[in-house]
């Protein structure tokens, strides 16, 4: 057993998979395939640039890398929310949402990577590592146990990751505002009927996947430059996986994440990483062929 | 006391205008039936009252605070207020929701956190009036028979401890021997000083199970008619609206 190789999926599974939730989220509650959610990542990843320029001295102890991540997630929600507030809010009752809405997040994807290249440059801008505070506490640079040696960096992001999944999966099971967010696409006008505000339950969804997508930006610290155009490639995944997952199915994003991560670990190891990509397409069309809601999704009919 | 106060209301959707100046009052404590033929505006005048209506004018006072007024457009966005103001409906097509199990979908209407709290206890309330439900709880909602969608919309309908509740067509769609047990199933709901209107086409079926019937009839109520035509003659009674002179 490769463990480098299960270590790296596992992490990349993490972060795709934070990402792949938020995008499946939103559609299963709003209806709205959130293509500015690169935008948001992007944004979180400058706004944590940003905190470790200006609130933080090197080199980062554990309240400073508290502040980056802080500030990543919180710039994420904002950043979630101003999406909402420019293509969900005014939209959602206009015929033909989804559509509107796709384009209106494009939009929005398009113009903030230029923005971001007005304000910050074309350079790429590094991330402080944020868990290398953890590294110098207990004064050993890697997690080391009996065959595994993993970067404290990747165990960072992969107990986070997973724990955010965990509770995300919970509440939207078990919670009151879950089962009201999974009741609104379902049915909008059941929903309304049961007291659920559409328009304050959406920008709640909203901001929950903002800060999703910011944490995943501050946890891709180790391996990540922030870039006008870092969200693409994110982005990208995020909706591979939640395709594949079936739109709307936060369970199959979580399956899928995983899928993803070690089909694009192992391809890299064996093939090559020029491969990575096409062999995730392939992975993508022939489980789409297969089933064609993806690994948890509900059928079309089901969800009218 | 009077609950529920309807003061010249319009409602219609676009250009199209389904309720023309309509009255009515609410009692506390008491069972209506709303009967008419179809597309005279019995379903629209319980949607108007929630605001799923396109648009809607008039005014409509619940405990002497209004909750109608002027509306152009935004079907729905009021919806949530009113709802939660105490006014519970059940639609025509149940307006369930098919992924989510029959345990959530009951779940789902005790939306106060007081509700969501005292769920477990409201919900077996819910299945000691409609006992079909009890062990389909985990069965998803998209797989149920017409009969048992309508009775966990009813259900849905009840968890929120609505004051006024709105029932539009129960017997829709459903075979005569279940609609019957739906409908009788409705008269066990304990209002207590809250009130119920019941929208129905087949007489027959409300019969004796309301205190007072209004009839419906292009757009606008006419007078009580379940005294007139019931009291004395139950025999008698029309089964069908068809059948009434309005």
């Amino acid at each position: 057993m490769d463990w480098f190789v299960v270590t790296s999926a596992l992490s990349l599974a993490a972060m795709y998979g934070l990402l792949g939730i938020g995008i499946s989220l939103t559609w299963s509650s709003i209806g709205m395939l959130n293509l500015a959610h690169g935008f948001t990542f992007a944004a979180a990843g400058y706004g944590a640039w940003w905190a470790s320029k200006n609130l933080v001295k090197a080199p980062t102890s554990g309240t400073d890398a508290l502040i980056v991540g802080g500030a990543g997630i919180l710039i994420g929600v904002i950043g979630g929310l101003c999406v909402g507030l420019i293509a969900f809010l005014p939209l959602h009752d206009r015929p033909n949402f989804p559509i509107r809405s796709l384009i209106a997040t494009l939009a929005i994807s398009l113009a903030g990577t230029q923005v971001f290249l007005l304000w910050f440059g074309p350079l790429n801008k590094p991330l402080p590592k944020v868990f290398s505070p953890v590294a110098r506490a207990l004064d050993r640079p890697k997690l080391e146990f009996g065959p595994i040696s993993i970067t404290w960096d990747r165990v960072g992001a992969i107990v986070c990751a997973t724990l955010l999944c965990v509770i995300v999966l919970t509440w939207v099971r078990l919670s009151r505002r879950g089962i009201q967010m999974r009741a609104m696409m379902q049915n909008p006008e059941g929903a309304a009927l049961v007291g659920v505000s559409v328009r304050s339950t959406g920008m709640l969804v909203m901001g929950i996947c903002g800060g999703m997508a910011g944490l995943s930006a501050v946890l891709l610290s180790s391996t990540f430059f922030v870039s006008p155009s870092a969200g693409t490639q994110p982005l990208a995944k995020g909706l591979v996986i939640a395709l594949l997952g079936g739109l709307g199915s936060v369970p199959g994003a979580v399956i899928a994440s995983v899928l993803v991560g070690f089909t694009e670990a192992l391809t890299a190891k064996y093939f090559g990483t020029g491969y990575t990509l096409f062999a995730q397409y392939v992975l993508v069309f022939g489980v789409l062929i297969v089933r064609p809601r993806g690994i948890g999704g509900l059928l079309a009919q089901v969800r009218e | 006391m009077t609950l529920l106060e309807i003061k010249g209301l319009s409602a219609g959707y676009g250009p199209l205008r389904v309720l023309h100046d309509l009255d009515m009052t609410l009692e506390s404590g008491e069972r209506v039936g709303l009967v008419g033929l179809n597309g005279h505006g019995k379903s629209t005048l319980l949607q108007a009252i929630v605001g799923l209506t396109g648009w809607q004018s008039g005014s409509i006072l619940l405990d002497g605070n209004e909750i109608g007024g002027r509306r152009m457009h935004g079907a729905g966005r009021t919806t949530p207020k009113i709802v939660r103001k105490g006014v519970a409906l059940a639609p025509q097509g149940d307006a369930i929701f098919p992924g989510l199990t029959v345990r959530q979908n009951l779940d789902s209407g005790a939306f106060s956190a007081r509700a969501w709290r005292e769920r477990r206890k409201r919900r077996e309330g819910i299945l000691e009036i409609f006992p079909p439900l009890a062990k389909l709880l985990d069965q998803s909602v998209g797989t149920l028979s017409g009969g048992e969608r309508r009775m966990v919309s009813l259900g849905r309908a009840f968890m929120g401890d609505p004051r006024i509740f709105l029932v539009d067509e129960p017997s829709l769609g459903l075979a005569p021997i279940i609609s019957r047990a739906v409908i009788e199933a409705l008269g066990k709901i304990d209002i207590g000083d809250g009130a119920m209107i019941i929208a129905e086409q087949d007489l027959g079926l409300i019969h004796g199970r309301v205190d007072r019937m209004l009839g419906m009839h292009a757009g606008e109520l006419k007078q009580d008619i379940g005294d007139a035509l019931m009291v004395g003659h139950p025999e008698q009674a029309p089964t069908l609206a068809s059948e009434i002179e309005l």
